[in-house]
């Protein structure tokens, strides 16, 4: 290969396809996603999350929660992502059109988080846990603070034990935005699009 | 132990060496530094796993935080750094003329290193952009392309000064790479970060761009220092050499297709993980061609063809085992597991570092004119470094599959899931601490080799040899 030009125009056009037909071509394709009417449901889908929730996402992508947790279900029979009760359809790219940052992620270290606000309802387990920690979970006592009880406890203090009495510990802004976000995570309605193709039985088709 | 390809004798060493020397230690230099930098956060990523309470209560040093840290300071320093100064050196060579624009590699260099510690900064402070490969806050962006741009123009000017029109393999890839990876990063930038696309089309770019980064970037620096070296030490030309041009256009026009096997099963158009999987096919053909080009690594003696070899087989492994795992039927056992970690390794160190490494030990001593401050730490760094890469892929990859079989069974708790994979991961954290001290080893001896203050007091070369295959093939 001698010509310069030829190998600076070739590259540049390498780079260029790959990007026009990836990106550029699945942003022609999704790019324009509206939000799905249902007038029998009285409402628009997906719903859009509360303030508080939505900074919640920030401090979830902050401290990178996406490197062991996912947020995509994956279709019933591909992985045992229905079977661990993580979602009862596959994820569509809908679910994701009101989010700032998509939080995908591709390691599964700890349990999918598509739909934990469906099946977690508890505000006080999940700020157990993300104080605490389990065998597999790290305890995040950074997003919590001790104080000194004024008046009445909050309802919100965690069971610290040995904690000093006259002293409770709560969660932060950012902790009480993180638990916010987590429980507002719920993508349970059906889609025309989130629906599988499922062949018609034999039986109808002989009708 | 005569050792040849580490030790250059005077009469190898051109005015091209001495008059780059400087600025390019200095990147080989800065390399090696976060490479112990990202050694540690290795480390310590790997405790996280089999000890989650580690370090759980610093909020700088979340998993995923220190997850962002290691993959960047590893990436952007180390990789970036070493690679630069490599392709810069070998396109001075091949290009018959010393650098031009040095003071600019030099601003450059000092730039980007400042770039990629103020963005480790950013990361610990939880300005992560959660985006794989581009994880350093929005805010330091600019200052890495413009750090780029110093250094790359300096590589453009040597390719295009170069003395003869005919070019050759490792002068296409070298010269690819260093003008590529700017065009990736702003266009990353552009749609992720400053112009953000909607929804699912980023993690698609964030997909495209971290693929980008393996197959424009990293890969083309990799083979630039593989097909400038093997003739070199082999003293052998490179056969079926004509093929050559179709492997290096096959890696430009097809690698970057691939990434979308990293979203198979997601919220993604069905078209993008099937197109990864064609990509991985097609790709078999850059695989089987370097093979042909660079078969004769094999059967040449010395700490630089033991670490170029190396990288040469784990590149070629590599990307079987991309292909492999881009089917959906494989993909269902090893998607969101650490398999994926132990092909990253694999194609990271296994492949990427070990030939900076071959390309380190042959590079430094004929840009100081003196063979390498001790042999026995060379020997020790190659040792252990073989020891630690093998162990770690392998280490992962034992827990991937633990992890995909646990994953697949409803019945499997996440506790027992991990009780599974416990052993593996001691393993593996064993491995990252030896790659840690390999790396030490290897940054001592660099900075006992190359800093102008010990340089002198090396009476006799070590590694001596006598410079009779150096002449031909540069």
């Amino acid at each position: 290969m001698k010509n310069g030009p030829f190998l600076f125009t070739g590259v540049f056009l390498a780079i260029l396809i790959s990007f026009s037909a990836l990106v550029l071509g699945s942003h022609s394709q999704l790019g324009g996603l509206t939000p799905y009417h249902d007038d029998t449901e009285g409402g628009s889908f997906p719903q859009r999350t509360s303030g508080l929730a939505a900074r919640g996402q920030l401090v979830y992508a902050d401290l990178g929660c996406a490197a062991c947790h996912t947020q995509q279900v994956r279709r019933p029979g591909y992985g045992s992502d229905k079977d661990r009760g993580w979602g009862e359809r596959q994820s569509v790219a809908r679910d994701y059109i009101h989010q700032a940052r998509p939080q995908l992620g591709a390691s599964r270290l700890g349990p999918d988080l598509t739909n934990l606000g469906a099946r977690q309802k508890s505000e006080e387990a999940l700020l157990g846990l993300l104080y605490h920690g389990s065998a597999t979970h790290p305890g995040y006592s950074f997003l919590f603070e001790t104080r000194a009880i004024a008046g009445e406890s909050s309802p919100r203090a965690v069971k610290v034990a040995g904690q000093a009495a006259g002293h409770e510990t709560v969660p932060t802004e950012r902790a009480r935005a993180l638990v916010a976000y987590l429980l507002s995570l719920n993508t349970s309605y059906d889609y025309p699009e989130a629906k599988p193709y499922e062949p018609a039985k034999k039986e109808e088709a002989k009708k | 132990m005569p050792n040849p390809p580490t030790h250059a004798t005077t009469a190898e060493v051109t005015a091209i060496d001495t008059q780059a020397r400087g600025p390019l230690l200095l990147l080989l230099g800065s390399g090696l530094v976060w490479l112990v930098v990202s050694g540690v956060l290795a480390l310590l990523t790997s405790i996280q796993l089999h000890a989650p309470q580690f370090l759980a209560d610093c909020p700088q040093l979340t998993h995923g935080r220190a997850q962002a840290l290691r993959e960047t300071a590893f990436v952007y320093g180390w990789l970036a750094n070493a690679g630069l100064g490599l392709a810069l050196w070998i396109l001075a060579r091949l290009g018959g003329r010393p650098l031009r624009g040095l003071n600019w590699v030099v601003a450059g260099s000092l730039f980007w290193n400042a770039g990629v510690a103020l963005g480790l900064v950013g990361i610990a402070i939880g300005d992560m952009t959660s985006f794989g490969l581009l994880q350093m806050p929005r805010y330091v962006q600019p200052l890495l392309v413009f750090a780029y741009a110093c250094m790359g123009v300096s590589g453009v000017l040597a390719w295009s000064g170069r003395r003869e029109d005919a070019m050759y393999a490792s002068q296409w890839y070298a010269v690819a790479a260093i003008f590529l990876f700017p065009w990736l990063l702003i266009a990353a930038q552009a749609v992720l970060l400053w112009m953000p696309v909607r929804g699912v089309v980023q993690p698609i770019a964030a997909t495209w761009f971290a693929q980008g980064v393996w197959a424009l970037w990293l890969a083309p620096l990799a083979l630039a220092v593989v097909y400038y070296i093997v003739p070199k030490i082999s003293g052998r030309i490179i056969p079926v050499y004509e093929w050559a041009s179709l492997g290096f256009w096959t890696l430009l026009f097809i690698g970057s297709w691939s990434g979308g096997r990293h979203l198979v099963g997601g919220p993604v158009p069905a078209w993008i993980p099937t197109m990864a999987v064609v990509a991985q096919s097609m790709m078999l053909f850059h695989y089987l061609i370097i093979l042909l080009n660079l078969r004769a690594i094999w059967g040449v003696g010395g700490t630089t063809a033991a670490f170029i070899r190396f990288g040469f087989v784990a590149y070629l492994v590599f990307g079987v085992a991309e292909f492999i795992a881009s089917f959906r039927g494989v993909a269902a056992h090893t998607h969101f597991t650490l398999f994926n970690a132990a092909i990253e390794q694999l194609g990271l160190y296994g492949a990427i570092s070990m030939i900076f490494f071959g390309g380190i030990y042959f590079a430094v001593p004929r840009l100081t004119g003196l063979a390498w401050a001790s042999a026995s730490l060379i020997s020790g760094h190659r040792w252990l470094v073989l020891a630690g890469v093998v162990i770690s892929i392998a280490a992962l990859g034992i827990a991937g599959g633990a992890q995909g079989e646990g994953l697949l069974d409803p019945k499997v708790s996440f506790p027992d899931m991990f009780g599974r994979m416990s052993t593996p991961l001691l393993i593996n954290t064993a491995a990252q601490a030896v790659l840690l001290s390999a790396n030490l080893l290897l940054l001592v001896n660099f900075l006992r080799s190359a800093c102008p203050w010990t340089r002198t007091a090396e009476p006799t070369p070590t590694l001596f040899r006598a410079a009779t295959e150096e002449a031909h093939a540069s």
